[in-house]
């Protein structure tokens, strides 16, 4: 998931550093002290969950979380992957420092656009059965929306589309099925042990 | 709906923007430290007259059918080859230059290695003469000429060395270490820290 440098074009990078930096400008607008403990730790759930290879196909992949960091954090899984990548890049090279900006938005956006479509059967899921499939459907699909804007991100550099987006679904499709595993546990296990985190964004906190 | 239920009130500029101040600052020191590795490695080293290469992610899979393109010193491309099924290649050397090496797996995976022009030797393959002269019935005084000593030496070298340089290609391969992954959760809980101190600061004001 993480490109590396010297591939995509300057235009791609410019334009990937200027979104992710809107993207965190919002997910940091605002943030109240008490958001902060959560989205640290997710941030480290996330960079140390890189480092789980999954040894499969012509590459390598590893696990991404980003589904259950968007699930918890809504936009502000920008500032907390970013961070992540930021480290991935400075202490094992993965990535690159100047496509954090394009990797960071690869895999904040599908973080959000999956809290937005499926966030509610979570939020508002009484009824177990639905709130697994929201939250298994939210990690898996993050995966492949992540793995559809890595091929585009390719594509836009000159890279054929189809194959090479194929090529990183097909990858990833192992990947997929165990984070969405992963998140829908995680989520269960936080709806009974720490609801108001699920809840947090959304439902109005007593005030402290 | 997305908005935080209670935004902290009357946020003083003066404490955003110190974090922006410092987090730009980090940004400049850190972005000029040489970054050469990625999650490909591609390491080759010259044998006699043939270069071989090695390529692996950083997980430890051999990278398979991966493009291996070899430019020299001007960026001109002089050859063009795919990884087997070890995740190696080799070719003849095709001049005396500096070669770059640079590997481009898939997925946006690329890495690249250099060999400088004083470690490839010239393009006369010089073990050939060094076994046609050791070949020869020797007399009782033996006279090799600086040429044949230098190959001959040259030769059992790469053979003694061999071990050592696969050594040294799966060393490069290391994966991030325990205390580089505690680092990078010690820097996240770090940064948590600062994080909560300015807000807390911004709070009492």
């Amino acid at each position: 998931m993480h490109i590396s440098e010297g591939v995509l074009s300057p235009g791609v990078l410019i334009a990937g550093a200027a979104l992710t930096t809107a993207g965190v400008a919002v997910g940091l607008k605002g943030l109240d002290h008490e958001e902060i403990p959560s989205m640290g730790i997710l941030s480290a759930a996330f960079f140390v969950a890189s480092l789980v290879h999954v040894p499969i196909g012509p590459s390598s992949v590893h696990l991404i979380l980003n589904g259950l960091l968007g699930l918890i954090l809504g936009w502000k899984a920008f500032p907390a992957i970013l961070v992540g990548l930021a480290l991935h890049a400075l202490l094992f090279q993965f990535g690159g420092i100047t496509t954090l900006g394009v990797n960071t938005l690869n895999m904040a956006l599908p973080a959000i656009i999956c809290s937005y479509l499926f966030g509610w059967g979570v939020r508002t899921g009484t009824r177990q059965l639905i709130f697994t499939v929201t939250a298994f459907a939210c990690g898996s699909c993050a995966v492949l929306i992540s793995g559809m804007l890595v091929g585009f991100s390719l594509y836009l550099t000159g890279e054929a589309f189809l194959p090479a987006a194929k090529v990183v679904v097909a990858v990833h499709f192992p990947v997929m099925l165990i984070e969405g595993v992963l998140t829908a546990a995680c989520a269960l296990f936080l709806r009974r042990v720490k609801p108001e985190l699920l809840e947090g964004q959304y439902v109005a906190k007593p005030s402290s | 709906m997305w908005q935080n239920p209670h935004p902290s009130p009357n946020v003083p500029c003066s404490g955003r923007w110190m974090v922006y101040l410092v987090s730009a600052a980090f940004w400049l020191v850190f972005s000029t430290m040489p970054a050469w590795a990625h999650k490909v490695m591609i390491f080759a080293w010259v044998e006699g007259d043939t270069v071989y290469t090695q390529s692996k992610f950083s997980g430890g899979k051999k990278a398979k059918n991966a493009t291996v393109l070899v430019y020299d010193e001007e960026g001109h491309q002089l050859l063009e080859g795919k990884t087997d099924e070890q995740g190696e290649f080799s070719f003849k050397v095709p001049k005396k230059t500096d070669l770059k090496i640079v590997l481009k797996a898939s997925m946006g995976h690329m890495a690249e290695w250099k060999i400088p022009a004083e470690e490839i030797k010239g393009e006369a393959g010089p073990s050939t003469d060094a076994k046609t002269s050791r070949e020869l019935p020797v007399p009782g005084n033996v006279s090799l000429s600086r040429q044949e000593v230098k190959a001959l030496i040259d030769e059992s070298l790469d053979r003694k060395l061999a071990p050592i340089l696969n050594m040294l290609a799966d060393s490069l391969d290391r994966g991030p270490s325990v205390s580089e992954v505690i680092g990078g959760v010690g820097y996240i809980f770090g940064l948590v820290g600062v994080a909560l101190y300015f807000a807390t600061r911004r709070k009492r004001k």
